[in-house]
This record gives C-alpha cells, sequence and structure tokens, in this order.
C-alpha cells in the first residue's frame, strides 16, 4: 500500500473540518476525491500533503510514518501535489520553473536542465520552454504546475482540481496528460468536481461531507449512491464549471 | 519601596507603549503590513503637542487633539498616496515602502527641528503626586491611563460596533467583505487613520516628560515591534499586556542594569521571542 | 554581450589612472566598497528576497574586528577578518533560525533590533572602545598593515573582492541555490511542495550575506583606519546598503554597482552644496527615492532598463512581420 490514512481528524479552534477519515491508496491507483464544496476536501488532501498537520491520526506513506511531515519531506519522498489556484513561479521560465522541480533529484546544474527538458517535452510545454510563465494562460499553469511536479520524480501525485477552469478541450486534453503520466508509472489522488474527469479517470471514488468519508467505491456506483446523491455531487456537466 | 515605585512607572510607561502599539498590530493584524514609520508617527505627535503649545499655547487636552487629528489625516493620506499601491505587489516593495517614509519624516523632521532635543513648557499636568507613598509623575499617570483606557477603547471600537465589525470583516477576507458591500479601500484607510490617531495621541503623552528630537521614532518602533511580536500578531488586547509588561520591564532593566542598557534588554527579549514563541502571548501558532 | 563585460573590466581598471586626485581617487574607492556591501546585501535582499534593514550589523563587526586584533594584541588588522567574518557568521544564525519559518516582517525587524542592539552594547564596551572608537595603524609598520597613504592599492582590493563577489553571486545563481532562491522568493509555498529546504536555503543566503558584509566592513577599516559605533552599526549604513541595491536593481548582478555609481557621487555633491544641514536632505532625499521605487518600480533602474528593451525588441520584431507581409 502506498498511501494508508487512518483515522485522520483536523479541527481548527474548535470546529471539526475532517473528521476520521481513511484512505487508502495502492500503487497504481487513480483514486478520485469527490464531494461539496466545504466537505473537509482541501483540509484533508492538505493534510495527506504535510501543508497541514492532522489534530488526530496517522497518514503513512509507503511505510513511512509522514504524518508530521513538511512538504519538502513530501516531496523528498515522492508524493507531490499541485495547487488549486496555480502557484508557478511567474518571472521564471517555464524551464525554469520545471528545473526547479528537477533540482531536487539533481544537483548538478546540466542534469537538471536536461530533466527538465525531458519532461517539458513530455507535457507538451516544449513551444513555450522560454517564455515567462505568467505568460501562459491559467490552462498553461496547471499544466506547467504538473509537469514541475513531475519533475521531482514522484511515486504518488496528488492533484488539486488542476482540470477547473477548463475548456472541454483542453478538459479531454488533460486527461490524456493524465493518463500519460499515469502509464509512467505514477499513482495519482484526484480532486475534481467535473465528473466527466473522474468517471474517466478514476479507479475508485471516495466521497467527502461535512467533514466525512461517505462513501467509496467505483465511479459509476459511487455516483448512484443516494446518499452522495443527496449530499450535493456538484456539477454533473461535462463541460467547463463555473 | 524603591522597586515598586519603578514597576509603578514601567505599568504607566507600558500603557503608552500599548497605546501605540495597538495602531501597528491592527494594520498588521488587517492587512499583513507592518509600518517601519510608525516610529515617526510617534514623534510626530510630538512634535505636533510641541508646536500646539508653543504657537497656540494650548493646553494638554488641545495639544492631544490636534496630534491625534493632525496624524489622522497624515494616515490616511499615507494609505491612499503610498500603502494602497504597494499591498498587492513584491513583499520588497512593502518593506522599503514605509522605510523609505520613515526615513524621509524623519530627515524631515531633522531639517526643520535640526539635532536639539526640545521640552513642553509645563501644564498644569507637571509635577508629582505622592500616592500611598510611591512619588508618581502626574504627566507620565495620565499617560498610561489615557494609554491604557485608548487601548481598550480600540478594541471594543473593533469587536463592538458596527464600524469596528466592518474593519475587521476587511482584516478576515477582502473579498468576502466586499461582497457584502463594504469598501475594503475605505475601512483600510480608515484603520491608517485610526492607527495614527492614537499613535499621535500617545506621541503627544510621551512628550510631557520625555524630551523630542527628530531621531526618537528610531527606538520607539523598535519598541512597538516588540510589543506586538510578544502581543501577539493582530491583537490589540495582546498589544495592551505586552506594552505593559515591556513597559514594566524596560523600567526594571533600567534600575539594574542602568539606562543605557534597558533598550538592549528589550531587543535581546525580543530576539527571544522570536525563538521560542513568535506567535506571542495571545497569538495562535 | 561578451563585449560590455570586457568593455566593464576596462572601465572598472582603468579609472583609477583617467581619475585626479585624491579627492576624486577616494570617491572611486568608495564607490567599489559601497558595491560590494550592496552587492553582498543584495544575495539575501534581492535574490532571496529576505529584506534586512540592519545589515549594517555586519558591517560593523567586520570593521571592529581588524581593528581590535590590533589595538589590543599588535596584530595586523588582516588577522581580525576571518573572526569578523566568523562572528556575522553566527549572527546571522541567531537572526534567521527563528525569523526564517515566518512572515518576512519578523525577518526586517530582527534585523534592526539586533543591529541596534549591537550598537548599543559597543558605544558602552570599553574593551572596543566605547563612544570613542577604535583605530587603526597610523604608520605601517609592514606592507601586510595595509595601510597606504593613497586610495589606489585600496581601490584594486576592492576591485578584486568585487569581482570575487559578483563572480560567486553569478555562479551561485545559475545552479541550484540559484533557482531555489528565485523560487523561494517568488512563492514559498509551491517551492516547498517542491522539495525545496527553504530555511536552510535563506540561512546560506543570509551567511553568504553576512560574510561578504563583514568583509566590506574590514575593508573600509583598513582604508579609513578608525571605526565608531555610529559610522559601523548606524541605520544609515544599513540604509545605504539597501537603497544602493534597490535603486540599481535589486535580484541583478550589476544593479549594486550601478546604484553605486550613482548614489556615491551624489551623496557627496548633496554634502558639498547643502554644507551644514547637508546630511538632512540627503537623506531626506534618499528617503524620497526609497519611497517613489517602492511605489513605482521596486526593481531598480535595471528593472526599467530590461523593459525598455524588451519593448524596443517587441517594437523591432513587430516592425519585421509588418514588413515582412
Amino acid at each position: 500500500m502506498l498511501l494508508d490514512a487512518k483515522g485522520v481528524s483536523k479541527s481548527f479552534q474548535g470546529f471539526m473540518a475532517v473528521h476520521e477519515a481513511d484512505l487508502r491508496v495502492e500503487q497504481g491507483e487513480i483514486v478520485g476525491l469527490i464531494g461539496p464544496n466545504g466537505a473537509g476536501k482541501s483540509t484533508f488532501f492538505n493534510c495527506l500533503t504535510g501543508d497541514l498537520t492532522p489534530t488526530e491520526g496517522q497518514v503513512l506513506f509507503d511505510g513511512h510514518d509522514v504524518t508530521r511531515g513538511t512538504p519538502e519531506a513530501h516531496a523528498l519522498r515522492g508524493m507531490g501535489r499541485t495547487f488549486q489556484v496555480p502557484a508557478t513561479f511567474q518571472d521564471l521560465t517555464v524551464l525554469e520553473n520545471v528545473m526547479v522541480g528537477a533540482f531536487l533529484r539533481h544537483a548538478n546544474r546540466h542534469h537538471a536542465r536536461e530533466e527538465a527538458e525531458r519532461v517539458v517535452e513530455f507535457t507538451g510545454l516544449a513551444a513555450h520552454a522560454h517564455r515567462p510563465a505568467r505568460r501562459l494562460g491559467t490552462p498553461g499553469r496547471k499544466r506547467l504546475e504538473i509537469a514541475r511536479v513531475l519533475a521531482t520524480r514522484p511515486r504518488l501525485m496528488l492533484l488539486d482540481e488542476a482540470l477547473a477552469g477548463l475548456t472541454p478541450t483542453e478538459v479531454h486534453q488533460a486527461i490524456e496528460l493524465v493518463r500519460e503520466i499515469h502509464r509512467s508509472g505514477v499513482t495519482l489522488v484526484i480532486v475534481e468536481h467535473i465528473m466527466e474527469v473522474i468517471l474517466s479517470l478514476a479507479h475508485r471514488v471516495v466521497v467527502f461531507n461535512q467533514g466525512e468519508l461517505i462513501a467509496s467505491g467505483k465511479p459509476e456506483v459511487v455516483v448512484n449512491d443516494p446518499q452522495v446523491i443527496e449530499a450535493y455531487l456538484g456539477k454533473r456537466k461535462t463541460s467547463a464549471s463555473v | 519601596m524603591i522597586v515598586i515605585q519603578v514597576i509603578v512607572e514601567g505599568l504607566l510607561l507600558g500603557g503608552v507603549y500599548a497605546l501605540f502599539s495597538s495602531g501597528l498590530t491592527l494594520i498588521w493584524g488587517m492587512m499583513n503590513f507592518v509600518n517601519f514609520a510608525h516610529g515617526e508617527f510617534v514623534m510626530l505627535g510630538m512634535f505636533a503637542a510641541f508646536l500646539t503649545m508653543t504657537w497656540v499655547a494650548g493646553g494638554p487636552v488641545l495639544f492631544t487633539i490636534v496630534a491625534a487629528a493632525s496624524l489622522f489625516v497624515l494616515g490616511v493620506v499615507v494609505y491612499f498616496a503610498l500603502i494602497r499601491y504597494v499591498l498587492d505587489g513584491p513583499i520588497i516593495g512593502q518593506i522599503l515602502s514605509t522605510f523609505g517614509l520613515a526615513l524621509f519624516l524623519r530627515y524631515a523632521a531633522f531639517f526643520v527641528f535640526s539635532a536639539n532635543f526640545v521640552t513642553l513648557p509645563d501644564t498644569y499636568l507637571s509635577g508629582t503626586e505622592n500616592v500611598l507613598g510611591i512619588y508618581v509623575s502626574i504627566p507620565k499617570l495620565v499617560g498610561g491611563v489615557v494609554g491604557v483606557l485608548l487601548t481598550i477603547g480600540l478594541h471594543l471600537l473593533l469587536t463592538r460596533t458596527a464600524v469596528g465589525s466592518r474593519i475587521l470583516a476587511v482584516a478576515e477576507n477582502r473579498d468576502a467583505a466586499m461582497l457584502m458591500g463594504i469598501r475594503p479601500d475605505r475601512m483600510q484607510a480608515l484603520a491608517w487613520g485610526l492607527s495614527a490617531a492614537l499613535t499621535g495621541v500617545a506621541g503627544a503623552m510621551i512628550a510631557m516628560y520625555y524630551p523630542i528630537s527628530y531621531g526618537v521614532g528610531e527606538s520607539l518602533a523598535l519598541i512597538a515591534f516588540v510589543v506586538v511580536s510578544l502581543g501577539g500578531f493582530g491583537s490589540v488586547p495582546g498589544a495592551l499586556l505586552a506594552g505593559i509588561l515591556i513597559g514594566v520591564i524596560e523600567s526594571l532593566s533600567a534600575y539594574y542594569f542602568g539606562p543605557a542598557f534597558k533598550d538592549v534588554v528589550v531587543y535581546a527579549l525580543f530576539v527571544a521571542i522570536l525563538w521560542v514563541r513568535p506567535q506571542g502571548l495571545l497569538g495562535t501558532a | 554581450m561578451k563585449r560590455g563585460w570586457l568593455l566593464l573590466a576596462v572601465i572598472l581598471l582603468g579609472a583609477p589612472l583617467v581619475v585626479q586626485g585624491p579627492f576624486y581617487q577616494r570617491m572611486i574607492t568608495l564607490v567599489l566598497l559601497s558595491a560590494i556591501s550592496a552587492s553582498a546585501w543584495n544575495l539575501v535582499g534581492g535574490y532571496a528576497l529576505q529584506i534586512s534593514i540592519g545589515h549594517a550589523v555586519f558591517f560593523g563587526i567586520g570593521a571592529y574586528t581588524p581593528l581590535v586584533f590590533y589595538q589590543h594584541w599588535g596584530y595586523v588588522p588582516l588577522a581580525g577578518i576571518p573572526v569578523g567574518l566568523l562572528i556575522s557568521c553566527a549572527v546571522a544564525v541567531v537572526i534567521g533560525t527563528p525569523t526564517f519559518r515566518l512572515q518576512g516582517h519578523y525577518f526586517a525587524m530582527a534585523t534592526i533590533a539586533v543591529a541596534e542592539l549591537v550598537r548599543i552594547v559597543v558605544t558602552n564596551w570599553k574593551f572596543v572602545g566605547g563612544a570613542v572608537g577604535q583605530m587603526g595603524p597610523a604608520v605601517p609598520r609592514t606592507v601586510w598593515d595595509l595601510t597606504f597613504r593613497s586610495s589606489l592599492p585600496y581601490y584594486y582590493i576592492y576591485l578584486g573582492v568585487l569581482a570575487v563577489l559578483l563572480g560567486l553571486t553569478y555562479w551561485i545563481s545559475r545552479g541550484r541555490m540559484g533557482y531555489y532562491l528565485r523560487a523561494i522568493g517568488a512563492d514559498e509555498r509551491a517551492a516547498r511542495s517542491l522539495g525545496v529546504p527553504v530555511r536552510r536555503y535563506k540561512l546560506y543566503a543570509f551567511m553568504l550575506s553576512a560574510a561578504f558584509t563583514s568583509l566590506a566592513g574590514s575593508l573600509y577599516a583598513l582604508m579609513v583606519g578608525f571605526i565608531d559605533p555610529t559610522s559601523a552599526f548606524g541605520i544609515l549604513i544599513s540604509v545605504e546598503m539597501v537603497i544602493t541595491a534597490a535603486l540599481g536593481g535589486a535580484g541583478t548582478l550589476l544593479g549594486p554597482l550601478l546604484g553605486a555609481v550613482i548614489l556615491v557621487p551624489l551623496q557627496n555633491m548633496t554634502n558639498s552644496l547643502f554644507g551644514g544641514g547637508g546630511t538632512g536632505l540627503t537623506y531626506i532625499l534618499y528617503g524620497g527615492i526609497i519611497l517613489v521605487l517602492a511605489r513605482f518600480e521596486p526593481g531598480g533602474l535595471l528593472e526599467i532598463w530590461q523593459r525598455w528593451q524588451t519593448r524596443r525588441a517587441n517594437r523591432a520584431e513587430a516592425a519585421e512581420v509588418a514588413r515582412a507581409a
């Protein structure tokens, strides 16, 4: 088991945002994480990535206890993440952005650059390699974030609404990219609102509502679960979400 | 007992420290912005009191009002002319902006008043009073009490009035506040004006018992930084508590280590706070 | 591009031969010293974007140690320089370690607090001369005392140090540390998610910056032969470093040098123009410059130059496209 989160709870000054949530991810899986807004998905997500420390519970990555680990330590161990609002380094070029990721595994400038070029090619950003990140549109920056994390050679990638705000065509392209990444051996946990993405990519889906895990299983099954429907599943439309 | 005297003086001094630090912490908590010209605001408040006395022969009430009003205007002007533009920019711009302002104000004061120290003439508040065997300087007593009262007043304003809740709303979430019809720009400018006004009053109080000069802002700013860090980011009650505490510590340090080293103790305490408990007394980790 | 560097090298190497008279020779030497301090500040303030406004503490430590070594134990002042470096690095660790995990304002506040702390302590410490200060060799005993009557030897020593500092800065900026520092400055949270050990790298940058600032202070003490608490640890020393780097362009390689070239002569000019009230006006001007920079162009002059260049290139490109059509 690659990721094993047990009984994770997180409260902020008395308010419990996440209550005893479990998540198990096997190597090679793509797990979708869905739920209405405010359900605690992001908080739980951040507890997994090290950006927040759980109030209770345990997160094991590849057998190692990473519950109190810092985001840097997570990245070193092979867990990478993207951000809901793209956090690219605006004044650095696309290639330089990816190089920052590559430097985690390659101390040497030239090796890092080679790796970065490889990843830029792989993610279809080669045409923009020398453009500053701020000049890419949002879809480009989302793609860049993915490329950047990829350069850190993660074994597990956690994507936080990486496909939100994209046009239908862009969504299809992004789905393809995620498939490619999966094929290259990366395990994925995806937080998404867009049902098409979840249905086409996820092997398994877990549903959050009001801080608790309320369902888990195959996408088609979960989607029709009355409890889940009741919890307000979010947009079923396949067009770009608001 | 001398020590009691020293502590009482420290408490009173601390009241004034709490007052001018409360403004700093309000701005910091609200806009994630530290005003590096804060010391100069106090200095200007001191000079405002001085000028009111020398030009208009006004008494403490008048010069306090003048200090408060003129600093309020300055705070609002500084917000609209400068702060508003650097808030969303890189942090180097933020820090440099008020740092540059501090320099500018400090040396403008030097240019106008030169390096001489000036003191306020005596007022009806001057003198000492014997309270239960302790000699308390009346200006310091007034300063301390006014300081504490106004700091508490600020806290009440923020937590119990409509205006205060609007300010706090902007502090918590600017965008959400906008959606509720509150104008962040106005509230932020108001906060700046308020912060500066309180600082002006603090300056007017201090002017009654400390000599005034262009450079006093430097150490006062550092005291404000220590107080807001000890009190906790954005916490006005924290500033009250920490201000009084720092006042006492400084007073005791002056007594035991000599006046030259009183500041050293406070600055060293600052570094210690950063190491041990950066969130301060009332801040959250 | 290569020709630009060559030209710069020629100008810097040849300047003292062109400039006549001890006054102007001293001035260009001070330009270099200012460039060294500002470039050292630039490492932490420009590249790592951790704004220090109390950097004078390192300058002062570097200035005092050689003179104390000479005054008390008769050593050549040079011997005190490594000690100054070590102490400065230690102070950097004390300031940086707790503050680099907090928001940037804490770091800025801590730097002035410590600078003031040290200034007061030194002013009251008899061993290092108290308020009076320390003096260096009035007459050189050997050449190793590095006490020269003319500014020229100092000019070339400073130039050598500046070249090393800029070379090191360049080398760092191209490697992992440079990328990591820029990432930290751009978006710390994102940098951490990519495995960047943020605190550690900020500390490296700060320690390096402290060391070179200390060296600058030592070089200053060698030339001037005298130091006191105000000229060592005063806020104006810190201000000068910041404004010199920021005016030219914080985060660029040559920005600090550009700033020094402009500000040192400017300060000389305002000092002589305004006579007695001169110092006041110089700093009013400095304050105003910093204000304007912060408000309009935090990137400094080189940024303005960059943007103008890009606009010219874009216009040329557009013209070419129009012609081809």
